[in-house]
């Protein structure tokens, strides 16, 4: 696709944050250049280019994203979820992706067969894939009445699940611990938050490590062992997904309660963002 | 007997069941129950031997009085056995299904006593699940063939998905192996459960008290290798039970020896597993491809050639349907085209109608240009020319020729045959041939064959 904007010797530098990144956008057709690189502050990339720092202006925000929204609710929908990625390249895929997008119009949903366009649907992918995986492999335990899973993702993938996860249980209070990321994500009643949060302590009770003997005897009894097939195994499920899976660690028969006499600590987290006063930190009762 | 010893006998037990799918059914979460239901159905976890867990797959008991020979649980057997109470199954299910193990249930049952017997249980654990539990999620139930269509139509209301096992591939196999299954017994529910299913959905598009009657259809199972049926036959079959039953699904399951019998294949025999993957890909042309049965395999040809897959076997007998231009031709003639999948031909009609397509264009889309690329043209010019030779090497499936290391203790760390692979290869292998030369050898073998028939 040809640009009508040329490849500028800047790079930008914003805050990290959707808002941020749509004043990038702002600033680059603004000057009608594209940048070399867009780096968010996690970005620890050496650069030979100036350095641009570009301000968070919600105004500005405000204004590309009501552009983004008329292209339609998929270029929308790719945008934002391809914005999760933690691909290093991805703001500027992003903004070649919106270069094409504002340039075509509603049709470029369908311009699969385009450099640009590919790329940033690539990312959609494999965010959207790897969100799918932690729908299946996802492992909750049970505490105190609430339930709690910890999960390692490339991606920020957690505002994707949370629609599943709230239609799916809709009656019970539950927390999914990124910690990759350091994210939580804490429903209570109706009530989803994100939480910045630091350590989640897994050890089962005696009630929950009996499920989960009892769920990996099932899965052990399933095995076929005349079609015994690992590479398939690892096809379907990759390896990274099996530390956060308990039937996939070893020794199933052996009782797991006996490792588990000193009680837990509770989690330690605090609001994301900090700007929320502290009485709304959660109880930490579980 | 704890409960968890019961599972793992049950579940032992109902391993053979080839059907773990969640799919056909889409049923947001609702407050007041536990549960919701996605319609290309979720899989949560994948066993050693490569298939998916996706529900807690149980049977109710394994205390059974038929005697098929084919069968771990039959009555001769020394195995076990085991009979949940309804409410431990309940229990068992929601505790599982909270905790993200499972999507739901599948409960099938060795016949305890009578079929109608069975069935009552089976519809209280049911009953308790989905009305004192609230549970939303999915249930795949098996429908006990020579039950009283009263209670099929109970379990039914109950149900997501059922099944009826037509176990063999044909009425004289059925007779011969499982001589306490009739022939009627098994097609009378599957008749049943279609119209029914069928009404239902044609009631709830008028009344908005209509209950919704195994909205995901229904499928059926039978075993490939015990009998002598050919690949064209099985194909057949399969066929005329999508159309003349509208089931969902039809699965295969290679017959893994169980007990010594002079009515079936010697315990030494592998499981044909290629086979089975052959005639599930054949399946798959015809649910999702728009190929007939007919098309696929001929009297002069009964099976599946095991180093190609049915796809790419019949562009090599169909020459003159080839090359496709993919910037014109309807989508239907674009799944023709070896790889191009259902997904491909879609995002090639969605794009081209934007852009021209060439290869570069093809490859970001997702077709797999390494097969595809001698049968389509871009805007008039071929993809790519080849020798015979070439084109065979292209097309040949690897899965037949797979070797590979799989660790059933620590000092085994020698490449083998992976189960999968060509009859042929483990032959070889079994005479003393080292495996990765045999593999080398099969594959030239198999390349000169193909050229020859091109």
């Amino acid at each position: 696709m040809h640009y009508p904007a040329d490849v500028a010797d800047v790079v930008y530098r914003y805050d990290g944050s959707m808002q941020g990144f749509l004043c990038c956008v702002f600033e680059s057709f603004c000057r009608k250049e594209l940048p070399s690189a867009v780096c968010s502050p996690a970005d620890e990339r050496l650069t030979l280019f100036p350095e641009r720092e570009i301000p968070t202006d919600p105004a500005r925000a405000r204004r590309v994203w009501r552009g983004i929204e008329r292209l339609g609710g998929s270029v929308r929908q790719r945008f934002a979820t391809a914005f999760l990625s933690t691909d290093p390249e991805k703001e500027l895929i992003l903004l070649r992706y919106l270069r094409v997008a504002f340039a075509t119009g509603k049709g470029v949903d369908r311009m699969l067969g385009d450099a640009d366009v590919a790329a940033a649907w690539q990312l959609e992918r494999a965010v959207n894939g790897e969100a799918h995986h932690f729908v299946e492999f996802l492992r909750f335990e049970e505490r105190g009445g609430m339930l709690g899973a910890v999960i390692h993702p490339n991606n920020m993938i957690l505002p994707l699940l949370r629609l599943h996860f709230c239609s799916r249980l809709p009656d019970e209070d539950f927390l999914i611990y990124d910690a990759v990321h350091e994210v939580a994500m804490l429903r209570r009643g109706n009530d989803v938050r994100y939480l910045e949060m630091t350590e989640y302590d897994s050890v089962p009770d005696e009630a929950e490590a009996q499920w989960q003997m009892m769920w990996k005897r099932f899965f052990k009894a399933l095995t076929i062992e005349q079609r015994r097939n690992e590479r398939c195994q690892r096809t379907h499920c990759p390896r990274r997904f099996w530390q956060d899976m308990c039937e996939m660690q070893g020794g199933c028969l052996e009782s797991p309660v006996s490792r588990n006499k000193g009680l837990s600590r509770p989690p330690q987290f605090r609001e994301m963002g900090g700007r929320e006063k502290p009485e709304h930190v959660p109880a930490l009762d579980w | 007997m704890d409960l968890a010893e019961k599972l793992e006998i049950l579940a032992d037990s109902a391993k053979y069941d080839v059907a773990c799918t969640s799919s056909g059914v889409d049923r947001a979460g609702q407050h007041g129950s536990l549960g919701s239901c996605v319609a290309p159905g979720i899989c949560h976890s994948f066993t050693p031997d490569g298939r998916c867990v996706s529900l807690l797959k149980v049977l109710y008991s394994n205390v059974c009085s038929y005697d098929c020979s084919y069968c771990v649980n039959r009555r001769s057997n020394d195995i076990r056995r085991a009979t949940f109470t309804p409410r431990e199954l309940a229990e068992l299910t929601i505790g599982f299904y909270r905790r993200n193990y499972i999507e739901g249930l599948f409960l099938s049952s060795a016949v305890v006593g009578t079929p109608d017997l069975t069935m009552e249980r089976m519809i209280e654990a049911l009953r308790i699940l989905r009305e004192e539990y609230h549970f939303r999620g999915y249930i795949h139930a098996k429908a006990i063939p020579g039950a009283d269509p009263l209670l099929v139509r109970r379990l039914g209301l109950l149900a997501d998905r059922m099944s009826v096992n037509i176990e063999l591939p044909s009425a004289n196999s059925l007779q011969l192996l499982a001589p306490d299954k009739k022939k009627s017994a098994v097609l009378a529910p599957m008749r049943q459960i279609a119209v029914e299913s069928q009404q239902s959905k044609k009631e709830m598009q008028v009344y908005r008290s209509a209950q919704p009657f195994a909205p995901a259809g229904q499928s059926t199972q039978m075993i490939v290798g015990a009998s002598p049926e050919t690949d064209r036959h099985i194909i057949g079959l399969t066929e005329a039970l999508y159309k003349k039953y509208a089931l969902k699904r039809v699965f295969y399951s290679a017959y893994l020896p169980v007990v010594e019998d002079s009515r079936l294949p010697a315990l030494t025999t592998r499981p044909p597993l290629l086979r089975e993957h052959r005639l599930y890909q054949a399946d798959w042309l015809l649910r999702y491809y728009h190929f007939s049965a007919a098309e696929l395999l001929s009297e002069a040809e009964p099976n599946f050639n095991p180093y190609l897959d049915p796809k790419c076997c019949w562009a090599i007998r169909n020459p003159q349907f080839f090359p496709v231009e993919v910037n014109t031709a309807s989508k239907e003639d674009l799944l023709r085209v070896p790889g191009i999948g259902p997904k491909s031909a879609q995002r090639i009609v969605k794009a081209r109608k934007m852009q021209h397509l060439g290869l570069p264009e093809l490859k970001r889309i997702g077709v797999v240009l390494k097969r595809a690329q001698y049968f389509i043209t871009c805007s008039g010019y071929l993809g790519a020319r080849g020798s015979r030779a070439e084109i065979a090497n292209a097309l040949l499936d690897p899965k037949a020729f797979g070797v590979g290391v799989q660790q059933l203790s620590f000092d085994d760390c020698m490449p083998k045959a992976l189960p999968d692979a060509a009859p042929e290869l483990h032959h070889l292998t079994a005479q003393g041939m080292d495996v990765l030369q045999a593999a080398a050898l099969l594959k030239q073998e198999a390349i000169t064959c193909i050229t020859r028939q091109m």
